[in-house]
């Protein structure tokens, strides 16, 4: 674990992250994230009584991205959310939130009777009752996994590998992302590796207040990448939240052996192609593609410190016309904004970003994040692609 | 990361206008930013030069800057690199929607939320104390709850300055704010919506007149435009001004996202969020910087370099026992001997701490330089408070000499 981290004595109080934070900007109930992480886990140590004051935190970082002293605040507030459930009951609520990969292989089996279970007028108003908002669908899920539908591809083999972390939106809601993937590394002649045993990336657990769930999806996930990261194999994801952790979250919460050495491979994918193109490793008689579209790029991506390799990327691609919404935090946070007591606030987050794409009169927007792409989806009617899908039709 | 131009490190005041300056001339830029800067959080006035080095206030800080001694980011600059800057930085603000004012030839004092005057020079238009000086008598409005921001207090020091009328009176508005404590952002927040901008209004209008001159805290909405300042004026038939506050001060909130859009608007690349480590060197040339992530190392490629990290505080310049250096480059700061000379014991004695003062010493050309006067690297600039010879703090110029040199090392990048 990087304990050195998350040292709170390197906050001098400049409230720069108190002036980004969406949430605080969004309902004067939460303190901000000045307050909540350095100045109140000050006090929590040597933990004193555990308090919520962090559980209004989407866990965006934002407050990281602005800190000009590199203290990871929202892991602060993490860390509070978690020593209170040390002592609370969780919601049941939370635990389906954050427990999506078990959800998902409980549903998949049985679509399109689970998305209908779930969708339907009678099952929302239970679902309200037990605290989800009800203005806010949940993804549906598809009847065959990015995985099932993985093993049954034929893909042409090539030297070069690289591992593919598919993560639980991909899997269940998203399969389509992961084989645009697959096309565009098959046309750049690379083959594509899923090793067994991946599941939850941890991230929806480490915001929902379940580090023990979270570090034993750390560990399983740091195990089946083992030989392959031996391997110097690089570990790509088309998901902002899974690389992000991959990388970095589970290094500030964790003590996990191989995770380091797991996180210098990691990529986003779109990071990934960029470097490949800058290396003169990608394939350059690119499709004619035409449309105008509209880039959100997500908060897990921002504080990656990788820039915007999806916006770069697209950008080059021949016939494209694209503008960044620069427009701020989706809202939905990955679970955050499905919570009832949550929804008015994610809304009110998003709200700028929905305007903009309102006023872009935009073919699609494109974004790397399934969440903010489902958030924009339901929130204003657009369609939304993976800068991955985009890709393909370039590639291909 | 793919090969640019210019990387500029650090994404405060001398780093966005570097970037400005160097993407003006069509150079492929890339900033690379920790985190935001003070700028984001201060009060957006463009301080020149306050006061002499004896402690003296400048009236003309501009004719003031050929009596600075060489070493002076202003006399590296040059005069005519530093008119430029100003022209530059004052055009952009235009550009950017939210017109700033005033000269560097004459100081302008403009009043602060404790009641004292601080010495500036460029300004927001809502922030122009002219009206101030004009007036029989001023009306200083607080908002109930509102941190850091006492009128009495005001009022008491404002009472004192020859210029200023001597009549004051306080209308206090109530923003009916539950939760947290509230702060000038939640104000500039709820002026930034219809309601409370109406709210606020029939509040004020129970004890402002039509004519007077009304001092507000800095929250005249969020937005850098003039939107929210004349909708007051037109409503009430007022003069408004903004004063200077405590961060967060929003006036230098709204420059700073006007800067960052302008220069996104050029094309510069921003990376957030990444720490520059250290620099990879071949010959005396810089060839690339080393980001240091939790997760890995990346390059950043690219053909000159501009230092913009910052003094102590920001970790653009680190102390030691006994030494102080640079970081990212390796660069020496000079530092008196004793470490006792570093710092004046009398730390409310009113005078100049010696420290503020440590920095690069850099070439006419803003490059770093080594113990005998040469450049340590031929593409390496360095601006702002990472530089030497001048106290930002006791002489009121760090915005100045950051617009400055950020402008002037812009205009010289390859």
């Amino acid at each position: 674990m990087k304990g050195y981290l998350y040292d709170s004595d390197r906050c001098m109080a400049c409230t720069s992250c108190t002036v980004v934070c969406p949430v605080a900007a969004a309902t004067r109930e939460f303190l901000g994230p000045k307050m909540v992480g350095p100045a109140l886990s000050r006090f929590r140590r040597p933990a004193l009584a555990p308090d919520l004051a962090a559980d209004l935190c989407s866990n965006c970082k934002n407050c990281d991205i602005s800190c000009p002293s590199g203290v990871p605040i929202s892991t602060l507030n993490m860390l509070s959310k978690a020593e209170y459930y040390r002592h609370h009951r969780h919601r049941l609520r939370d635990w389906v939130l954050s427990h999506g990969q078990l959800m998902g292989n409980l549903a998949t089996p049985f679509v399109p009777l689970s998305n209908l279970a779930i969708a339907n007028p009678i099952s929302r108003t239970m679902l309200g009752a037990f605290g989800f908002a009800g203005r806010m669908p949940l993804p549906a899920y598809v009847r065959k996994t990015f995985r099932k539908q993985f093993r049954a591809l034929r893909q042409q083999s090539f030297p070069q590998k690289v591992v593919f972390f598919p993560g639980c939106y991909i899997d269940f809601y998203d399969p389509g992302v992961g084989l645009d993937f697959v096309a565009v590394m098959q046309a750049n002649e690379y083959e594509v590796v899923v090793p067994r045993g991946l599941g939850c990336c941890g991230t929806p657990m480490v915001a929902n207040g379940f580090p023990g769930a979270a570090e034993r999806a750390v560990r399983r996930n740091v195990r089946a990448l083992q030989e392959w990261t031996d391997a110097g194999v690089p570990v790509v994801a088309c998901c902002t939240s899974c690389s992000l952790t991959l990388k970095q979250e589970q290094q500030e919460l964790f003590d996990v052996p191989g995770a380091a050495e797991l996180a210098a491979r990691v990529y986003d994918a779109t990071e990934f192609l960029l470097e490949l193109r800058d290396r003169g490793k990608l394939k350059t008689d690119l499709k004619q593609l035409s449309g105008r579209y509209l880039y959100h790029a997500p908060c897990h991506l921002r504080d990656q410190g990788i820039g915007r390799p999806g916006f770069e990327m697209l950008g080059s691609l021949p016939g494209l016309e694209i503008s960044d919404a620069d427009a701020g935090c989706c809202g939905l946070s990955g679970s955050y904004g499905f919570k009832g007591d949550r929804y008015e606030v994610a809304q009110a987050v998003g709200d700028a970003l929905f305007k903009k794409v309102r006023a872009s009169g935009a073919d699609a927007v494109i974004s790397e994040c399934g969440t903010c792409r489902h958030q924009i989806t339901v929130a204003t009617g657009a369609k939304t692609l993976h800068p991955i899908s985009v890709m393909r039709r370039a590639f291909e | 990361m793919s090969a640019c131009d210019v990387v500029v490190i650090g994404g405060g005041l001398s780093g966005l206008v570097a970037a400005a300056a160097a993407a003006e001339r069509d150079k492929k830029v890339v900033l690379i930013a920790k985190g935001v800067g003070a700028i984001a959080v201060g009060s957006g006035s463009i301080d020149v030069l306050g006061y002499e080095a004896g402690g003296k206030p400048v009236a003309r800080p501009l004719a003031e800057m050929g009596k600075l001694p060489s070493n002076h980011p202003y006399a590296r600059a040059g005069k005519q690199a530093t008119a430029k800057a100003f022209e530059f930085f004052l055009d952009l603000c235009e550009k950017g929607g939210f017109p700033y004012s005033g000269s560097a030839d004459v100081a302008r004092w403009v009043p602060t939320a404790i009641g004292t005057l601080k010495p500036t020079c460029f300004l927001p238009r809502s922030m122009d104390p002219a009206p101030l000086e004009a007036a029989k008598a001023a009306v200083v409005v607080g908002f109930r709850g509102l941190k850091d921001y006492y009128p009495e207090l005001i009022i008491r020091g404002l009472m004192q300055v020859p210029a200023y009328p001597k009549r004051f009176r306080t209308v206090i508005v109530d923003p009916e704010m539950a939760g947290r404590d509230v702060n000038a952002l939640d104000i500039a927040r709820w002026l930034d919506t219809e309601s409370g901008r109406h709210a606020c209004i029939e509040q004020m209008l129970t004890g402002i007149a039509p004519g007077n001159v009304v001092l507000v805290p800095p929250v005249l909405g969020t937005v850098p435009n003039y939107g929210v300042l004349e909708e007051f004026e037109k409503a009430t038939t007022c003069k408004f001004i903004e004063i200077t506050g405590m961060p967060p001060a929003i006036t230098g909130l709204r420059l700073y996202d006007l800067l960052v859009s302008e220069i996104k608007k050029r094309g510069v690349r921003i990376v957030e969020h990444a720490t520059v480590t250290r620099a990879v060197v071949d010959n005396g040339r810089c060839t690339a910087v080393v980001t240091h992530g939790v997760d890995r190392e990346r390059t950043h490629p690219a053909r000159s370099f501009i230092l913009a990290t910052g003094g102590f505080y920001s970790g653009g310049l680190e102390a030691g026992v006994g030494s102080a250096r640079e970081p990212v480059f390796g660069l020496p700061v000079k530092v008196p001997e004793s470490q006792s000379d570093w710092s004046n014991a009398f730390l409310l004695s009113g005078g100049a701490q010696p420290f503020a003062r440590f920095g690069l010493d850099v070439d006419a050309r803003l490059r770093p330089t080594d113990g005998s006067g040469k450049a340590v690297f031929e593409n390496v600039y360095a601006v702002g408070r990472t530089l030497s010879g001048f106290d930002d703090a006791f002489e009121k110029s760090g915005n100045g000499v950051a617009v400055v040199t950020g402008y002037r090392a812009g205009t010289l990048v390859a």
